[in-house]
C-alpha cells in the first residue's frame, strides 16, 4: 500500500505547496490538531457504543482535498507514533485508505453537487464507508480469516458509522456557518471538472470493491488462496514482492522487503529532485530578521 | 496525559538519546521491516525482536512498565482480529498478529520516547519526506494538547450548563465542534500573523542541532545490517 500512498502523498504535498500560500502550513496543523481535539469529543450512538468525527470531509470542504489529504496524512503518522493507534506496520494502508481514497470520496459528492448540503451528508457517508469497505477488504486480500457473520455484522456497523459521519459533518458546517459565514469552500467550475476525472477512478474502486463484494466469499476465498504468503495489512510495504530467483524461500521474501523498502525509497527520492528542478526557484533560505 | 509522557521520556540523556535522529530512523525502520515479514508460527526470529526491544527500552532508562504499557494501546484492534482468526482456527495467525503490531508499536515507541519531536522532524527532513508534509505535522503537534484542553473545558462547560438534558447529545457535540473549529481557525491566522511579524517567509528555518557525520552513517548501516542479518539467518 506504501507504494501507492507515498507518491500519491507527495503529489498532494507538492499541489497543495503550490496551490496555497505560504499561510496555510500554520492553519492546515493547526486543524489537524482540532481533528484530534475534536475526535475526544465522542456522544454515545446506541445501546452503549459511542462515535466521534473523522473528519475527512470536514477537511476536504474546508481546505480543499489536496490539503486535506495532507492533514489527514499527518494526523495519522502523528497517531501511529505519538499515541500507538492504528499501528505503525498498517500506516501506508491506513493512509490510502484514510488520507487518500476517504477524502477523495468525502469530496466528490459535495463538489459534484454543487455545495449543496446533501452532497457534504452523503460525502461523510462515502469517505467513511470507502475507508472502512477498503481496510476489511485488504484485511481480507492479506489472509485474515474473518467470519462471514463477523462480515455481515461489520458492513452494517460501517453504513451506520458513515450516516453518523455525514449526519456529525452536516451538522458542524452548520454550526459554523452560523459562526463564521464562508468558510466553507465552495467548488468552482474548474474544480468540478477535475472532479469529474476523478470520479472516473472513484467508480473504479467502488467497481472493485463491488467485484469483491458479489464473489464473496468465493471470490475471497480465491483471493486469500494465492496470497496468503503475500501482503498483509500489518505486514508491510511490499512484503508481496518476491525475488524471483528465491521465490518462496523465506530469506528470499525477507530480502525482497528490504530491497523494495529501499528502491521504493529511492525512487521516491529521485522523483522528487526530478520534480524540482524545473521548477527553478530554489527559495534562498529566509532572510533572518534583524535585531531579535 | 500520553502526549506530556513522553515529552518527558524523550528528554533523557541516555547513549539512545544523544544517537542521531536520522540513524534511529533507519535503525527503526529496518526493525519495522524485518518484524513485517514474520509469517507462520512464533519463531526464533520473534524471541530476538522481542530481547531487542527491551534491551532498546532498558538503554533508554525509561519507565519500563509505562513502556510497555504504552506500547499496548496498539493492541485493542490487532486483538479484535485475533479474536476472529482464532475463531476460525488459525492459533498461529492470530499470535503472529498480536505479536507484530505490540513489537512494531514497542519499536515506533522507542523512536519517539528517546527523540524530542523537533530532532525527529529533523531526522525525517534529512530522508527527504516532503518538507510541507513535515511542517504541517509540527504545527499538529505542537497545537495538539492546546485544542484538546480546549476542547475538555468547552465540553465541560456545555455539561455543567446544560446537564443531562433530554437534547440530543449530537447536536451539543456537533455545536462544540463548530465553535472549537472557528476558534482553531482564527488560533492558526493569529498564528500565522505573528509568524509573519517574526520574518516568516514561506518556510520555517532549518533546524540542524547535530550534523550528520560520517560516523553516524557508518553506525546506521552497520545496525541496519546487522538487524537484516539476523532476521536472513533466523527462520
Amino acid at each position: 500500500m506504501d507504494v501507492i500512498a507515498l507518491p500519491v502523498v507527495a503529489g498532494m504535498a507538492r499541489r497543495a505547496q503550490r496551490n496555497f500560500q505560504d499561510h496555510k502550513i500554520p492553519l492546515m496543523g493547526v486543524m489537524g490538531a482540532f481533528i484530534f481535539a475534536a475526535q475526544m469529543l465522542s456522544f454515545p450512538v446506541a445501546s452503549g457504543t459511542s462515535s466521534h468525527l473523522v473528519g475527512g470531509t470536514l477537511l476536504a470542504v474546508t481546505l480543499g482535498p489536496a490539503a486535506a489529504s495532507i492533514v489527514m496524512t499527518a494526523i495519522l503518522i502523528t497517531q501511529a507514533l505519538i499515541f500507538q493507534d492504528g499501528g505503525v506496520l498498517a500506516l501506508g494502508a491506513n493512509v490510502f485508505n484514510m488520507a487518500i481514497a476517504g477524502v477523495l470520496a468525502g469530496y466528490v459528492p459535495y463538489a459534484l453537487m454543487r455545495g449543496r448540503r446533501s452532497g457534504i451528508f452523503v460525502g461523510g457517508f462515502l469517505s467513511v464507508a470507502v475507508s472502512a469497505a477498503l481496510a476489511l477488504g485488504e484485511l481480507l486480500v492479506s489472509g485474515v480469516a474473518i467470519p462471514r457473520v463477523a462480515l455481515a455484522i461489520s458492513a452494517g456497523v460501517f453504513v451506520l458509522c458513515g450516516i453518523i459521519e455525514g449526519a456529525i459533518t452536516v451538522a458542524v458546517v452548520g454550526a459554523l456557518e452560523r459562526i463564521q459565514p464562508g468558510i466553507i469552500r465552495k467548488p468552482h467550475a474548474a474544480a468540478r471538472r477535475t472532479t469529474g476525472a476523478v470520479v472516473g477512478v472513484a467508480g473504479l474502486l467502488a467497481g472493485a470493491g463491488a467485484l469483491v463484494a458479489s464473489e464473496w466469499p468465493d471470490g475471497i476465498e480465491n483471493l486469500t488462496g494465492t496470497a496468503t504468503a503475500a501482503k498483509a495489512l500489518f505486514a508491510a510495504p511490499m512484503a508481496d514482492y518476491r525475488l524471483p530467483f528465491a521465490g518462496g524461500i523465506l530469506p528470499g521474501r525477507v530480502m525482497a522487503a528490504f530491497i523494495g523498502v529501499a528502491v521504493v525509497y529511492f525512487v521516491c527520492v529521485a522523483l522528487s529532485r526530478a520534480l524540482r528542478s524545473p521548477g527553478a526557484a530554489v527559495s534562498p533560505e529566509a532572510p533572518k530578521p534583524e535585531g531579535v | 496525559m500520553r502526549q506530556r509522557r513522553i515529552e518527558d521520556w524523550s528528554r533523557g540523556s541516555s547513549q539512545l538519546h544523544r544517537l542521531h535522529p536520522t540513524v534511529k530512523i533507519a535503525v527503526i525502520l529496518t526493525f519495522l521491516i524485518a518484524v513485517s515479514t514474520m509469517r507462520g508460527a512464533v519463531s526464533w526470529f520473534s524471541a530476538v525482536a522481542c530481547v531487542l526491544v527491551l534491551a532498546g527500552a532498558m538503554t533508554a532508562h525509561v519507565p519500563l512498565r509505562a513502556f510497555f504499557t504504552r506500547a499496548a494501546a496498539v493492541l485493542p484492534f490487532a486483538l479484535c482480529f485475533a479474536i476472529l482468526s482464532l475463531v476460525s482456527g488459525e492459533v498461529n495467525g492470530a499470535a503472529m498478529m498480536v505479536l507484530k503490531s505490540y513489537l512494531s508499536a514497542s519499536a515506533a515507541l522507542l523512536l519517539v520516547a528517546t527523540t524530542p519531536m523537533p530532532r525527529l522532524i529533523e531526522g525525517l527532513e534529512l530522508l527527504r519526506l516532503p518538507r510541507f508534509l513535515l511542517q504541517v505535522m509540527q504545527f499538529l503537534y505542537r497545537y495538539l494538547s492546546v485544542l484538546m484542553d480546549e476542547a475538555e473545558a468547552m465540553r465541560i462547560a456545555a455539561q455543567s450548563r446544560a446537564g443531562n438534558l433530554l437534547k440530543p447529545e449530537f447536536r451539543r457535540v456537533a455545536a462544540i465542534a463548530g465553535v472549537l473549529f472557528a476558534r482553531a481557525w482564527s488560533r492558526a491566522e493569529a498564528v500565522h500573523r505573528a509568524m509573519v511579524a517574526r520574518g516568516f517567509a514561506g518556510r520555517l528555518p532549518a533546524n540542524r542541532s547535530a550534523a550528520f557525520r560520517p560516523l553516524d552513517a557508518a553506525l546506521a548501516v552497520l545496525i541496519c545490517a546487522a538487524i537484516a542479518g539476523i532476521r536472513v539467518a533466523l527462520p
